[in-house]
């Protein structure tokens, strides 16, 4: 069996004859374009991390070194590097050590790339897809050209390697013809993959500065679906979309040695007492908590209790609508395409006929899916999908009862308070016109996008991979801003940010936004401290029952006014806090103490004298006068509902002994 | 064989990494949820219905333990109480109230207490009722200032705060207005400490009157025109179930944050997880001897020294190209920081512009927060009026959280959906679906396949027709979830085995063979050629693979030295698979603690570099 191997192999051949130190005045010299582009590409392929091996064949050069050089043959070329992981090395050579040189490099040297990476480099990699990408030589006189194949930009084009530059008005009959026989040479180089990207110097660079996205070998996953026991049909699952990260994972080092094996991370198991009493690993069992109770449950036998299926998976529990499978229910974090193996073509008709059939009636397959037999069986749904040139099922994980919240939310439309008024909505509906990210193009009955997310390279990976190139060329210093073009590619398009200011200032203008002032975020030390400060809090608040008001409830900032079930402690709080005035909290009180005494309960009236006690108490303490002209008020009522009080647990004296 | 081995890993690698990370259902939990069950314990309660229906107070016990267990399973530190009024007997921490039986205190349920409620369901149930509690007068006023005495003596801060009246009598104090005075006080003081009351009314016959008294004890709905009583009391124990389970939750916003529009448009939204995987909890530590958890404390020392190290005293650090980068920490913070938590309106596209692949996370549901920024809802509802009626979602920037990378969203724009009784099972928002970026897509190289002829999707049309069937998302339940419950319950309960579960995803095959019949068969015919078995044929594959696999893999894994030595020089270890990697650690007697390919990599390169 042929071993495919994804990696490639790749010669770059830099000119560094003496015509690529010519230059117009005032224009970079094609040299240094030509270094910076290498250097780009090479920084690149260094973080990309693939087992891309690279070779640098240097051409031009004063000296001569290279294999085939024999008999005044292959003069002047230095196969600088021979192919192998690109690394910092590398790129500080090319740094330091690629200057221009004054050889002329002629047009058969050129021609003789081919025969020398064959025979330098092929005979050692054997079997591997080589791919070799040629950077321009003698004829790049006249920077920039304009681009001939001006490709689409974005996710595709970082594939291949970039090219040499594309030809263009002002270019010389001589230049043109060499172009052309650059061309020709490199066209018949790679048969399979086509040198299709023509770039000049200046796109090059551009298209460099952008790092890799990140690519993994699409792994197959054979399986067979089953509807019931009887059909069944061979697939092959990929993972076509999932959230990729880094590759790799930040380590920790000593400052100041910058070594990791000197620093040990250790993880020492104590007791919840008050020393801390420590324990080792070994005398501690596992165990899982049901509701209050904790459970000991060795891992032993939890194996042998836990749920135990058939391993890999992929079988039909039904059909059902598309519609009844809701976009937003979507789980899990990846889609799986489904196709038949490449070998068997009657796999093939009969999952086109499951596909087709499934299409024609818009509906998906309801599945079984099991990656294997330790990982944890999904429900998923199996989507049909029909493209022009494959067909095949995608499979998205479904929620199962457990993950489902059902929140149930305020109606937004049938509130008149909140419905918005028809000139509102012809605002919103302007703003959405102006704001439309398609366009129709003339001669295209489809709609064209102008801002694809999934043509966006990460930026967290573009920033990551920038810093880091940052600080490993120029270490010592601070961390670079971030790349223009990463900052614009997250922005709104121009072309629709110049559209919708008008309807922008209409929105502004017909909605009124205010901003609610808070009374004082609610901070609490658990928001702080995490949720573990819940008990030590808990505690203090005991701890502190003499003051008689609760930390706890001062720190959740809620209360804001004397409510009826604990006036007096409330009062307390309000006085302590001073976020209300004097005054006011005093009549808050009166008048919950008025509210109580309305209720004829003996409950009612012991809460009443509690808070009288508190306000006393509070009163002596801050003012003396409204305390007087306040029991002159109270006694009035007081004797009001005297024959009332009378019958009740509360005395006369009773009420006496509280002035 | 090798090569899918090494797959095999990898693949598994990924999985645990996402695990790992896929946190995002996380919330910043402030204080505890409490939910206090207040069950009226009347004879009318215990009235069975017809056709040996079960009684009011069976159908309660149902739902009060299909709660207890799911919130073990999903937030068990969420409090529950159930307290029973109109009872004979009393019994509360202070019996300073008649006829009102605290069964269970305010506390997080247990497996002991899951038995408790059980006890008190179907006929036995009825029984131990009546002799435990019995039926007696009715006081709502004591019972509603019992609860409240229940949420003061808990120390600890509750968050959430919700008291569900079960009761089949609409008028509990039969026209006794100082009672019912009372306890429209007493509820009144509950509301004003934050306690959320629901009335869940059951049948009676002549129909359950909310109007003359419970209409002012329960509390108002969130705005005026929610209809927050449903008029209509609940016969059936799935309605039941589904009324208590749409209010049992607290819905809490995972964040709060500014949808922008443009330059000083900022509508406040609050961003929910309606949906989030529930996994197993993770395990903890006991100490063997007590069965006591034991707190685990990490350290982070110099190894030489041995005294531990200050943040200040690390540093973060990459190795490419050879070449280890070092950083500090607020630096690998500052790294992933773009712009400030928010959303960004970029612009609208048309509905047919979301592709059903592009799949990278759960959805998220956005519902504006007119709390924060008055005038928030109705510039809400107008985008989301429009958007539907157009067809369109907002596509947005969104930072979610404080140093998090931007992700673009698209805001699908969901109307309300009620049923016939005027229960939302759909709620208005934006549902929020995460967009891939290129990086998340990978280039996929699709065999080439002849397509099906007419005949033969017709027949795939007929299977699938036969097959069909209503799909639900809360149909299936997570059998390795409810597998471990059921043996932490049958261990914590001494039970001699654990209760079956029905596994809810395993096809039913007999069925579906005996629906499709002879189609499976004639689809067969159609497709495939005589002798051509899909299944042998893979099988009898895969066992010969395993078979050479094993004979093969001995000698393949031993690489020459010389070889190995060449790789680390040229840095191209990674071409080896990884149990060749494997066997050379073993080789050179290097000890590695990760199965990672990379890991074993650096350990190898560091080996051999060393011995050089």
């Amino acid at each position: 069996m042929k071993r495919w191997r994804a990696f490639s192999a790749l010669v770059l051949c830099m000119d560094v004859g003496f015509s690529m130190s010519n230059s117009a005045p005032g224009e970079e010299p094609p040299f240094e374009l030509a270094k910076k582009v290498i250097q780009k590409f090479v920084q690149r392929q260094v973080f990309a991390e693939n087992k891309d091996e690279l070779a640098l064949v240097l051409f031009g050069t004063d000296s001569t070194k290279n294999p085939l050089d024999r008999d005044g043959q292959y003069q002047n070329i230095t196969v600088h590097r021979h192919l192998m992981i690109p690394d910092f090395e590398l790129l500080e050579e090319i740094e330091n050590q690629v200057h221009p040189e004054s050889q002329q490099a002629d047009c058969i040297l050129l021609i003789g790339i081919e025969a020398l990476s064959n025979n330098t480099f092929n005979f050692t990699f054997q079997g591997i897809y080589s791919y070799l990408c040629i950077l321009p030589y003698f004829c790049v006189l006249s920077l920039p050209f304009p681009a001939e194949d001006d490709e689409e930009g974005g996710g595709d084009s970082d594939r291949r390697g970039p090219g040499h530059p594309g030809t263009g008005k002002g270019l010389s009959r001589e230049q043109k013809e060499s172009l052309d026989l650059v061309k020709h040479v490199m066209l018949s180089l790679d048969e399979e993959d086509g040198l299709d990207q023509v770039y000049t110097f200046r796109d090059a660079i551009e298209q460099l500065c952008m790092f890799k996205r990140i690519e993994r070998r699409p792994m197959a996953w054979p399986c067979q679906l089953t509807i019931g026991s009887c059909l069944s049909i061979r697939i092959v699952g990929y993972k076509a979309v999932t959230e990729e990260r880094l590759k790799k994972m930040w380590v920790t080092v000593d400052a100041q040695s910058n070594q990791k094996e000197d620093v040990k991370r250790e993880t020492v198991y104590c007791l919840d007492d008050d020393n801390e009493t420590e324990v080792k690993k070994d005398d501690t069992i596992q165990g899982f908590r049901y509701g209050s109770d904790i459970v000991p449950f060795s891992k032993v036998d939890q194996d042998q209790m836990k749920y135990k299926h058939d391993g890999k998976c992929f079988a039909v529990l039904g059909f059902t609508k598309q519609n009844l499978v809701r976009r937003h229910q979507f789980m899990g974090s990846q889609v799986v395409k489904m196709f038949a193996p490449k070998d068997d073509e009657h796999a093939g008709v009969a999952l086109s006929a499951l596909i087709r059939a499934l299409d024609e009636l818009q509906m998906v397959a309801i599945v079984r899916y099991a990656y294997d037999r330790r990982s944890n069986p999904q429900v998923g749904a199996a989507f049909p999908c029909v493209k022009q040139d494959y067909e095949c099922l995608m499979y998205v994980q479904l929620p199962f009862m457990e993950d489902l919240r059902q929140f149930t939310f305020p109606s937004l439309e049938n509130n008149k308070k909140l419905s918005p008024s028809d000139t509102q909505l012809s605002a919103v509906d302007s703003l959405i016109d102006s704001m439309m990210l398609v366009q129709k193009d003339d001669d295209d009955a489809d709609q064209k996008d102008i801002f694809k997310v999934h043509h966006i390279p990460n930026p967290a990976f573009q920033r990551h991979f920038q810093c880091l190139h940052h600080r490993a060329v120029n270490p010592g210093t601070p961390l670079p801003p971030m790349e223009p073009w990463l900052k614009a590619a997250l922005e709104r398009p121009d072309v629709i940010s110049e559209r919708c200011q008008a309807p922008l200032e209409e929105i502004k203008r017909k909605f009124p936004l205010i901003e609610v002032e808070k009374k004082k975020k609610l901070k609490t030390s658990a928001q702080i401290f995490g949720k573990d400060a819940e008990e030590p809090d808990a505690k203090k608040a005991k701890g502190d029952e003499e003051e008689d008001y609760n930390l706890a409830d001062i720190a959740e900032g809620s209360v804001t006014s004397v409510g009826s079930v604990d006036p007096a402690r409330d009062f307390r709080t309000l006085i302590k806090l001073k976020s209300l005035p004097f005054g006011e909290v005093c009549q808050q009180l009166t008048h919950r103490i008025e509210q109580l005494l309305s209720n004829k309960n003996t409950h009612y009236y012991m809460k009443s004298i509690t808070c009288i006690q508190a306000f006393r108490e509070q009163s002596v303490k801050v003012n003396k006068h409204s305390l007087s002209s306040f029991w002159e008020k109270l006694m009035m009522t007081w004797e009001f509902l005297k024959d009332e009080v009378e019958g009740s647990t509360v005395s006369k004296n009773e009420a006496n002994q509280v002035t | 064989m090798a090569e899918w081995n090494a797959y095999y890993q990898n693949e598994d690698e990924d999985e645990e990494q996402e695990e790992g990370e896929q946190s995002g259902g996380d919330y910043k939990v402030t204080g505890r949820d409490s939910l206090v069950f207040l069950v009226d314990a009347s004879k009318e309660m215990f009235i069975k219905g017809e056709d040996g229906e079960p009684s009011n107070f069976d159908m309660t016990m149902q739902v009060v333990r299909s709660v207890y267990t799911s919130k073990i399973i999903s937030s068990h530190r969420d409090l529950v109480a159930l307290v029973f009024y109109g009872t004979e007997q009393s019994k509360n921490p202070r019996n300073s109230f008649k006829y009102v039986y605290v069964y269970h205190d305010l506390d997080e349920p247990g497996a002991k207490r899951v038995q408790e409620v059980d006890a008190l369901r179907g006929e036995k149930g009825a029984r131990l009722a009546a002799e435990t509690m019995g039926s007696g007068e009715t006081s709502l006023g004591d019972a509603l200032w019992c609860c409240a005495n229940l949420y003061s003596d808990i120390k600890l801060r509750l968050s959430h705060k919700r008291l569900m009246i079960f009761t089949c009598r609409d008028e509990p104090h039969r026209g006794d207005s100082a009672k019912d005075r009372q306890a429209r006080t007493k509820a009144s003081d509950l509301k004003e400490t934050g306690v959320i009351i629901d009335l869940m009314h059951l049948m009676k016959p002549g129909g359950f009157d909310v109007a003359p008294f419970f209409r002012d004890i329960v509390s108002q709905p969130e705005d005026e025109s929610e209809l927050g009583l449903h008029l209509e009391p609940c016969d059936k124990l799935e309605d039941l179930q589904k009324r208590v389970r749409a209010k049992e939750q607290k819905k809490r916003a995972m964040a709060r944050l500014n949808l922008c529009l443009g330059e000083g448009i900022n509508v406040a939204v609050g961003i929910y997880a309606t949906a989030v995987t529930a996994r197993k909890p993770a395990a903890i530590r006991l100490y063997r001897e007590t069965n006591e958890p034991v707190r685990s404390k990490t350290r982070t020392f110099h190894m030489q020294t041995g005294s531990l190290l200050l943040p200040s005293e690390i540093k973060k650090a990459q190795t490419y190209g050879k070449k280890q980068i070092v950083m500090e920490r607020d630096e690998v913070d500052s790294i992933k920081k773009f712009q400030d938590p928010g959303l960004y309106l970029i612009g609208f596209k048309p509905m047919e512009k979301l592709k059903t692949h592009h799949h990278i996370r759960p959805a998220v549901f956005l519902y504006p927060e007119e709390g924060e920024v008055k005038g928030s809802a109705c510039l809400f509802s107008a985008l989301l009026m429009k958007c539907s009626e157009r067809n369109v979602f907002a596509l947005c920037r969104c930072v979610s959280r404080r140093n998090y990378p931007p992700r673009f969203v698209a805001l699908v724009p969901q109307r309300e959906e009620v049923d016939e009784g005027k229960v939302q099972f759909t709620p208005p928002g934006f549902n929020v679906i995460y967009l891939p970026y290129a990086d998340d897509l990978r280039t996929l190289d699709p065999p080439q396949c002849p397509s099906a002829s007419q005949i033969q999707v017709d027949k795939m049309k007929e299977i699938v027709s036969k097959l069909r069937f209503k799909y639900r998302s809360e149909a299936f339940e997570n059998p390795v979830i409810q597998q471990h419950y059921r043996n932490l319950e049958a261990l914590a309960l001494d039970m001699m085995a654990p209760e079956d579960t029905e596994d809810l995803i395993m096809p039913k095959v007999d069925q579906i063979n005996h629906r499709l019949g002879p189609l499976a068969e004639e689809f067969k015919d159609l497709v495939y050629p005589a002798g051509y078995n899909p299944e042998s044929k893979s099988v009898a594959k895969r066992k010969t693979a395993i078979v050479g696999g094993v004979a093969e893999k001995k000698p393949k894994a031993e690489v020459p030295e010389d070889e190995l030595r060449a790789h680390v020089q040229n840095g191209t270890l990674g071409k080896l698979t990884v149990p060749v990697l494997k066997e050379a650690c073993k080789q050179f007697g290097v000890r590695t603690t990760g199965t990672k390919k990379q890991e074993l990599i650096d350990a190898l390169t560091t080996r051999l570099t060393d011995t050089v």
